[in-house]
């Protein structure tokens, strides 16, 4: 229908994607519970969330591999909640990248070609031009046996997009790749997904990988969509203590107070420009967003919060040096200071008294337990 | 290459080490070499030595004249060829139907089923062939059944016969067939099918495409064990082909009887080794194992 | 024969020499022992009954009994050397080639009286001592009373329509006494290389309705039994067994091909007096007379019918070698099966897988 996945231009807009009150149980276990989502057209879209909540679960609902108790699901304006998963055109990257052992690279991604009864000379011109875009030319003859990790993890998404799916679906496609590697490939997604923009649901459990690669990302917890937003909204305004705790280092300090006043054992927050939830009793603080002040250095801005307490311990993380201060107030905190500050003499000795400051949109007020 | 294995530290030392490592490796296999030596190469060995001795022990081609000369061996080796291709044939069927069934099963499930399927493994050969014999003889079971319910009027021959021994041998090596079938199959990750049906192949599509070739190493073990087996078949065909359906194992022991010498039968015993070994080879060329296997070289 | 099935496949032949072995270890026992072998079954027990075990208490001696498959299992124990086996019941034409081939010790007939017996039953090599016969039989669940008589009918499938069993081992004179060659002259024609295939000639044309080719004694009987055929060719022996089973047949000896069961000393034992011995004492006329309370098989020694007290007339007169039957019969001729069996097995088996 278009032209081939090689244009640089994203001419071919994806399919959105509505999911709407979708529930999966298996006997009494909840995998999915009443979920509601939205994804844009276009738009590359991270299913995060630990171990056993449900990710795969869903991203197999919209493949059509699991059938849910209920709910409805659309592509677009077509309906395809129970359509067969080879009638919904949607192309996936499995967790095993599911290459077939009895044909080679070429055969693999001309597999889907095939099926769709492209003639030859086309299909074996649209091979050769996905092999160039995930990099592999020249690879089509091998067997996929003699593939390293991510060279398998490449053609299996080349199998995935050669038949230019509207939708795109991954399950930890880069899990099974070492660090360096996988954040390459992150990298490289991205700027795949931007050229093509293929509607893409990716399902991942690292952090980090959401926070590179996705426009938004929904935290699941146990088969519910915790929070939904980009990157940055997830990680500055986590909604819960879940999504805090589960997306980058934080620090919880109980607070007391209402009616837009909180207290911080005795002291009272400065909130400028911040409007909390209502009942919050948490504070939560991200380490790299606490100010040490060095001693006897003047006071920050007058809009910054300052709290004081004594060094405990202090441990060094290569780029950063991480400092764990007991608060005068009670409760501990950890700040992170950059190598580069540390070794101009920014980090005090344990047992030294020290100052942190923030600013109030970099501390975030949460309802939630203690501890 | 070989300069710089001289060359460099330690290389002499670690070329030595890698040499005794080899020795070392081919002493502890040796056991094993003579072992598989005794048993199967000299027996062969000897087969094939037998076969061009007269009674006296001097050279001669006699034995092999006779199988050309007396029509009779050529009509048992295609008979025996017959029988075995049709039993393989029809147990592939059968039992890719019935492996293809259990392997979509529970495991719990399947095996309980697969003990179904094996239990003929505990009974004798003889024995299951004398319980066709009961259900397919003319007063048998089935004849007495289809009569009384008007399906036919005269005892159909049902046994007795090419068609009785097939179906005696079919049973018999049916597990033999459904066992690595089975184990192909199981292996077989839930991830291709998927993978398959997710990039537009329906049903029939994903099996024929994925399913089938995934499978074919146990396809091609099951049906090689089958084929084998087959042609080996004594009792079978002797009980339920009635002296009609003589396969080679039947002529073998008959020449065994009838002549002074072993020359005859091992004759006829080398020629059926060498085609099937023959059959053998140039199937495994067909079933391009190599590819199901890896190893992409 | 259930023996040779367990060995089934091209190796067959490979796995004799695990035989060898066993045997070796068997012969250390003591010097009042002789080991028998016959073909088991009911025919076995009869001759345990009968003779193996009241002779060994004759003699003062214990007999351990075997079983064997046939000939190649004889050369084979005799050619290796390996001994143990002192004396062997056969098939008379066997036993001729057995003779022939070197593996027999000759008889002694200074220990062994044999005047009585039947004209051609002892012999350099082999003794007889039962007779039996090839028969024509019938259900008479088919037939009644009024079954074939004799091999003319057994060929005239119009006469007689059903399906017929018959050996798978050549037996071509049944063959031409159908086609008209009279009894006496049998294996004059049948020596000649057109008699031979006359014979084959005639199995082709009662091939088609012959639904089964069986193989041993034991088979024959249960085919009766199972009522698988409507006529058979086989040993009255076994059909009398299979009547006693409740199998529904009746048989004539009108054109029976005559035949003895013998027994011979295998080459390479070391007890051949003792053997001589013992062959001497089954072959006096009560052994032979009491076998007959135990198989339909006649005895030898003609002796043996003058024991009316064992064998009454009436009895007498069903049995195979009794001379009122004995005149309807054809004698089997062990010359002719030495000289030319192998050649007529080779056409027989063409015959049947053509
Ligand atoms: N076939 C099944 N039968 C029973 N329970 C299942 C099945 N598949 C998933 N579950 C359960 O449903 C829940 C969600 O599983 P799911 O595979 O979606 O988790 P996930 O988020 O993908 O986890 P992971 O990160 O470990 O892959 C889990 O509790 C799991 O045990
Ligand atoms: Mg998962």
């Amino acid at each position: 229908m278009t032209p081939s996945p090689t244009d640089a231009r994203p001419q071919q807009k994806g399919l959105p994607i509505r999911v709407r009150q979708v529930s999966k149980t298996y006997g009494r276990a909840v995998a999915l519970d009443q979920v509601d989502l939205d994804v844009q057209s276009g738009e590359f879209l991270t299913l995060l969330g630990p171990s056993g909540s449900g990710k795969t679960t869903l991203l197999m609902v919209l493949a059509g591999f699991v059938r849910p108790n209920q709910g409805s699901l659309h592509f677009g304006e077509r309906d395809v909640l129970r359509l067969a998963p080879h009638k919904r055109g949607v192309g996936m990257v499995f967790q095993s990248y599911a290459l077939f052992p009895h044909l080679t690279v070429a055969e693999n991604i001309a597999f889907p070609l095939k099926l769709r009864r492209v003639p030859r000379p086309e299909a074996m011109r649209r091979v050769e031009a996905v092999l160039d875009l995930v990099q592999l030319p020249d690879f089509g003859g091998r067997g996929v046996d003699a593939l390293s990790g991510g060279q398998r993890q490449r053609v299996a998404l080349a199998r995935a997009i050669v038949f230019e799916p509207g939708i795109l679906l991954m399950d930890e496609p880069l899990s099974a790749l070492d660090k360096q590697l996988r954040e390459r490939m992150q990298i490289e997604l991205r700027a795949l997904h931007d050229r093509l923009g293929i509607t893409t649901v990716c399902v991942t459990h690292d952090q980090r990988e959401a926070l590179t690669m996705s426009n938004r990302i929904a935290v699941i917890d146990r088969g519910s969509i915790i929070q939904l937003g980009t990157p940055k909204e997830i990680y500055d305004r986590p909604s819960t203590r879940f999504v805090a705790d589960f997306i980058g280092e934080s620090t919880f300090l109980p607070v007391t107070g209402s009616g837009g006043t909180f207290r911080l054992g005795a002291q009272a927050l400065k909130l400028e420009g911040y409007t909390p939830p209502p009942g919050a009793n948490l504070l939560m603080l991200r380490p790299e967003r606490l100010a040490l002040l060095p001693e006897g250095a003047p006071g920050p801005d007058p809009r910054y919060n300052v709290i004081t307490g004594r060094v405990t311990d202090i441990v060094y993380q290569g780029e950063s040096v991480l400092v764990q201060i007991r608060l005068d107030d009670g409760g501990t905190v950890a700040a992170r200071v950059s190598s580069a500050r540390a070794a101009l003499g920014a980090v005090p000795v344990p047992g030294a008294s020290a100052r942190l400051a923030f600013a109030p949109e970099d501390m975030n007020l949460l309802c939630g337990e203690a501890g | 290459m070989k300069a710089l294995a001289a060359e460099g530290p330690n290389a002499t030392e670690l070329g030595r080490d890698a040499r005794s490592e080899r020795w070392m490796l081919f002493g502890l296999s040796l056991p094993a070499l003579l072992l598989v030596g005794l048993v199967v190469v000299l027996p062969i060995a000897w087969l094939f030595l037998l076969s061009f001795q007269t009674e006296g022990g001097a050279f001669t081609l006699a034995n092999y004249q006779r199988l050309i000369d007396q029509p009779s061996y050529r009509r048992i080796l295609a008979m025996t060829f017959e029988i075995s291709l049709t039993v393989t044939a029809m147990c592939i069927v059968l039992g890719y139907a019935l492996a293809y069934l259990l392997a979509q099963l529970p495991r719990r499930v399947a095996g309980v089923l697969m003990l179904g399927v094996l239990m003929p493994f505990w009974t004798s050969i003889l024995v299951r062939t004398y319980a066709w014999l009961v259900l397919l003889q003319r007063d048998g079971l089935i004849n007495v059944i289809g009569e009384h319910l008007g399906f036919w009027q005269k005892p159909l021959a049902l046994v007795y016969n090419m068609e009785g021994t097939v179906v005696g041998l079919v049973h018999i090596m049916l597990p033999f067939m459904v066992l690595p079938l089975y184990n192909s199959m199981r292996a077989i990750d839930r991830d291709y099918v998927r993978g398959a049906a997710n990039l537009g192949a329906g049903p029939i599509q994903v099996f024929w495409h994925v399913y089938l070739p995934l499978s074919r190493p146990g396809l091609f073990a099951g049906g090689t064990i089958t084929f084998i087996l087959c042609l080996g078949s004594y009792v079978t065909p002797a009980v339920l082909g009635g002296g009609k359906i003589v396969m080679a194992a039947n002529g073998i022991a008959g020449d065994v009887e009838l002549y002074f010498s072993w020359g005859p039968a091992s004759a006829f015993g080398v020629v059926l080794l060498v085609i099937t070994l023959t059959i053998l080879f140039t199937a495994s060329r067909f079933a391009r194992l190599d590819r199901i296997f890896g190893g992409g070289a | 024969m259930r023996r040779r099935e367990l060995l089934g496949g091209s190796i067959a032949a490979l796995a004799m020499p695990a035989i060898i072995t066993g045997a070796r270890r068997a012969e250390a026992a003591d010097e009042n022992q002789l080991t028998i072998v016959s073909w088991g079954g009911s025919y076995q027990d009869a001759q345990s009954k009968a003779e193996f075990e009241p002779a060994a208490k004759a003699l003062g001696i214990t007999v351990k009994q075997q079983t064997y498959s046939g000939l190649a299992e004889l050369r084979l124990r005799v050619k290796s050397g390996a001994g143990g086996w002192d004396v062997v019941s056969s098939g008379s034409g066997t036993a001729a080639r057995a003779g022939k081939e070197g593996l027999l010790e000759k008889l002694d007939y200074s220990v062994i009286d044999a005047k009585s017996l039947i004209s051609g039953t002892a012999q350099p090599y082999y003794i007889g001592n039962d007779v039996f016969s090839t028969v024509v039989g019938w259900s008479t669940k088919t037939f009644g009373k009024n079954g074939p008589q004799n091999w003319v009918d057994f060929w005239d499938v119009r006469k007689f329509p059903g399906s017929r069993a018959y050996r798978n081992n050549a037996m071509l004179e049944p063959a031409l006494m159908a086609d008209g060659v009279p009894m006496h002259e049998v294996y004059k024609v049948l020596s000649t290389e057109a008699g031979l295939k006359r014979a084959i000639d005639k199995m082709k044309q009662l091939k088609p309705h012959i639904a089964v080719w069986w193989s041993s004694g034991a088979q024959s009987a249960q085919l009766m039994k199972d009522g698988a055929v409507d006529m058979i060719a086989a040993w009255n022996g076994r059909l009398d067994a299979a009547n006693k089973d409740g199998a529904a047949c009746a048989y004539t000896y009108e054109q029976g091909l005559l035949d003895t069961d013998c027994f011979v000393i295998p080459k390479g034992t070391k007890k051949r007096d003792l053997a001589m011995r013992f062959i001497a004492e089954i072959s006096k006329p009560k052994y032979q007379a009491d076998l007959t309370k135990y198989i339909t098989y006649g005895p030898t020694n003609e002796k043996a019918y003058d024991l009316t007290s064992i064998i009454s007339p009436a009895y007498a007169a069903q049995l195979p070698s009794s001379p009122a039957n004995t005149a309807k019969q054809l004698l089997i001729d062990d010359a002719w099966y030495m000289k030319y069996y192998q050649k007529a097995q080779a056409a027989y088996q063409d015959m049947i897988t053509g």
